[in-house]
């Protein structure tokens, strides 16, 4: 009997000693190149999540410095060869553009890199984006910048008052609340598939002005930019001078027709439930009434 | 009880039942798209199998939907145009004394035709709906088709007027023509069997029920057994109540909904 404890707790130890080594193998696996683990954990471990560690791209990359480690020693050293340091917001699309560079050229024709470039610091670089450390593929749904998302993500700024202030940029800060509205949104919040999203229209990267000839959203390229195929491919050649936001304005005599039609239905509807509720209740008490006279 | 009258034809009643078909498969998948943040558009979109059968189930119900009218002005006009649908001056009388007799202004209840005001408008009202709706929803449907010909401002105008005269015609028949014809009258199968009795003749139709009862025009005249009420009815009056109430306050919700962001965007 005592034999059986024995053993058992023997290979209790074992299993547990074997589990420990397991671990920090494991670790050491996971972390082995990652010198800058015990001071910047918390980076590491953001880090590993993102598409660039899948990508066996090292803090080095990005940062420079010594990933070489020397069992669990830390090393001091480690942000002392080759060390770039951080980017500051307007470098970082040089940074950045060092591997993606159709993106980052794309960006550079972008307003928001322009606005980023003359010092307003709350146009969107790189990393306000897509994330610093836990970049993501853009088809992870955990993404900023995965589809359902990008509304979001753009309203963040463009609907922010505070952020957009109109006498400052002038630029209106209503635009997430119309596209609410529009079918576009709609449809996608109740499950519908592939519908238009902030960057469909505007672009992602090479966001411009509607003023600016080149811009996506300029009257010109809308027949090209509404008609991308998947959306409104081929008789798109006619959508001139309609405002996707604001909306158009049709006018009968002087008078807004939209308005019209709605102070019409609003008259309308108040007038019907008055009526239909006002008459079921005279009927019903009517017929009370009846019921006691008789 | 043993009369009952012919209300309806054969053909009159497969139109209603197509028409109101179409029409709630029209409610229950058009509105969850003008409130897509609900829980229960949500509910009610996965409950037709996703986003893509709304859509489908949408579309063909308002293509069914017009078709049914246009068929029912066309077959109406060349079989036997009827008059005594239209309005006349008798209707604002019958309409005076209604409402002086529910103040007990009067203690005389006016005698109704075959048609009475309230369901002459309730005719006119889903006719001039169903032309609404067909027009604008066919201009929603194909939008890019439709700018070949007008602005993008009319389509947009289509689809103001898409959502109220949705939520109007749901007002009037989901509350008002439900509360009048069916829940005031429950089980009113007449739409089933074309028949009403001779109790619901003389009460509702006085006028017609005369007239009727002078010619003695048989065809108008069915004889049939009695119908006994049952536990089932019972059952079945409860089951309404609560989905009509339901209905009810949904309707409301939606009105409520639409006035407020109407009020908010245009009149402050
Ligand atoms: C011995 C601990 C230690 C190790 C190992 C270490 N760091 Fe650091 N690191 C620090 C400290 C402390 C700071 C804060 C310095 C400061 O605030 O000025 C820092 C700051 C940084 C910064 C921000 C610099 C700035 O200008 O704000 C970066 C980037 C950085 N470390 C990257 C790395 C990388 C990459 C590695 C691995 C190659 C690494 N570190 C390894 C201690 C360490
Ligand atoms: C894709 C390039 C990239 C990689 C790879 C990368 N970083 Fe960074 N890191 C950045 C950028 C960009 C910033 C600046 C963020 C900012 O300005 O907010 C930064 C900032 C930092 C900072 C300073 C944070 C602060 O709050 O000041 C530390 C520390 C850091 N990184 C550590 C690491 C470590 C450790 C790794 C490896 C696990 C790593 N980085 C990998 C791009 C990278
Ligand atoms: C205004 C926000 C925004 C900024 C700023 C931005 N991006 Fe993006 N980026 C996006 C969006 C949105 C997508 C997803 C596009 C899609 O769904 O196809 C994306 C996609 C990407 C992709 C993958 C797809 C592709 O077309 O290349 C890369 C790589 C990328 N961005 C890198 C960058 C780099 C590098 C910068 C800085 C130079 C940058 N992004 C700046 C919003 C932004
Ligand atoms: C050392 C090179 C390198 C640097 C520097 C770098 N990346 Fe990447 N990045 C990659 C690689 C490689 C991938 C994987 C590309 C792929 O899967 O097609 C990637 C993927 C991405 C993706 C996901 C692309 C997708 O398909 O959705 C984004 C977004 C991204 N990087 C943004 C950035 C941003 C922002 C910076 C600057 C802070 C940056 N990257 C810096 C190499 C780099
Ligand atoms: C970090 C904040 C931020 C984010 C996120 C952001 N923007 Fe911007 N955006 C700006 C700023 C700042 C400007 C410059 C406004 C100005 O000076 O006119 C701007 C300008 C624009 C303009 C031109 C407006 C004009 O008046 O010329 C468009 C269009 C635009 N952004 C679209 C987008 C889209 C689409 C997204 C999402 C993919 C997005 N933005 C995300 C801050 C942001
Ligand atoms: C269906 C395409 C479409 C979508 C989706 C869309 N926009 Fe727009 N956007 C436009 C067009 C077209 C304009 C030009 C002005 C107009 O039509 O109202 C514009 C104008 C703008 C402007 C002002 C640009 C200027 O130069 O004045 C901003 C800012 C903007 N959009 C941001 C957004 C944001 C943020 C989103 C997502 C929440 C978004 N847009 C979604 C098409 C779109």
């Amino acid at each position: 009997m005592k034999k059986i404890h024995q053993r058992a707790c023997k290979l209790a130890a074992l299993l547990v000693l074997a589990g420990m080594f397991l671990t920090v193998a494991d670790a050491q696996i996971r972390n082995e190149d990652i010198s800058c683990f015990h001071c910047h954990s918390s980076e590491v471990k953001e880090f590993e999540k993102s598409v660039h560690y899948d990508r066996n791209i090292s803090c080095a990359d990005c940062h420079g410095g010594e990933l070489k480690i020397s069992g669990a020693a830390v090393s001091i050293t480690a942000m002392f060869t080759n060390f770039t340091g951080v980017p500051t917001k307007t470098n970082m699309t040089e940074f950045c553009s060092r591997c993606h560079a159709d993106a980052g050229r794309l960006y550079r024709e972008s307003i928001h890199w322009r606005e980023l470039e003359k010092g307003v610091a709350i146009a969107p670089a790189c990393t306000d984006c897509h994330g610093v450390h836990n970049i993501l593929p853009r088809d992870n749904p955990d993404s900023p910048v995965y589809p359902d998302k990008v509304p979001l993500l753009c309203a963040d700024c463009h609907e922010n008052q505070t952020k957009m202030s109109a006498w400052y940029y002038g630029i209106q800060t209503d635009r997430f609340d119309t596209y609410k509205k529009s079918y576009h949104y709609k449809a996608l919040l109740v499950g519908g598939k592939g519908l238009a999203i902030c960057s469909d229209c505007h672009e992602y990267h090479d966001v411009k002005s509607e003023n600016d000839p080149a811009s996506a959203i300029y009257p010109a390229n809308l027949p090209q930019t509404c008609g991308k195929p998947g959306c409104h491919p081929g008789n798109s050649a006619l959508i001139t001078g309609g405002k996707v936001h604001e909306g158009q304005s049709v006018f009968l005599l002087f008078i807004d027709a939209k308005k019209l039609v709605t102070y019409f239905y609003i008259i309308m509807i108040i007038f019907e439930l008055a009526f239909t509720l006002g008459l079921i209740f005279l009927g019903v008490t009517s017929k009370y009434e009846l019921r006691r006279r008789h | 009880m043993g009369l009952q009258f012919k209300r309806f034809t054969l053909n009159q009643r497969i139109e209603h039942i197509l028409f109101f078909t179409t029409f709630i498969l029209l409610a229950y998948t058009g509105f969850p798209l003008k409130f897509p943040d609900e829980w229960w558009s949500r509910l009610m979109i996965a409950s037709v199998g996703g986003f893509d059968n709304r859509t489908l189930i949408h579309h063909y119900s308002g293509l069914l939907m017009i078709g049914v009218s246009v068929y029912h002005v066309v077959y109406h006009l060349i079989e036997k145009p009827r008059f005594d649908i239209l309005f006349n001056l008798k209707d604002l009388k019958d309409f005076q004394q209604q409402i002086r007799y529910f103040f007990r202004l009067s203690d005389e209840h006016p005698k109704f035709g075959r048609y009475t005001w309230k369901q002459k408008f309730e005719y006119f009202g889903a006719g001039f709906g169903a032309v609404i709706m067909g027009f604008t929803g066919l201009l929603m449907w194909k939008p890019f088709e439709a700018m070949q010909y007008f602005p993008i401002g009319v389509v947009q105008i289509a689809n103001l007027f898409h959502t109220w005269e949705a939520v109007l015609a749901s007002l009037a028949v989901f509350i008002g023509h439900f509360y009048d014809e069916h829940f005031g009258k429950f089980p009113n199968i007449s739409w089933v069997t074309g028949n009403i009795s001779e109790e619901e003749m003389r009460e509702e139709h006085p006028l017609e029920y005369e007239e009727v009862m002078q010619n003695k025009e048989t065809d108008e005249v069915v004889h049939e057994t009695d119908e006994k009420r049952s536990i089932l009815v019972l059952f079945g009056k409860m089951v309404f109540t609560i989905v009509f109430l339901a209905i009810c306050i949904w309707m409301l919700w939606i009105s409520y909904h639409v006035l407020v962001e109407a009020i908010t965007t245009y009149l402050l």
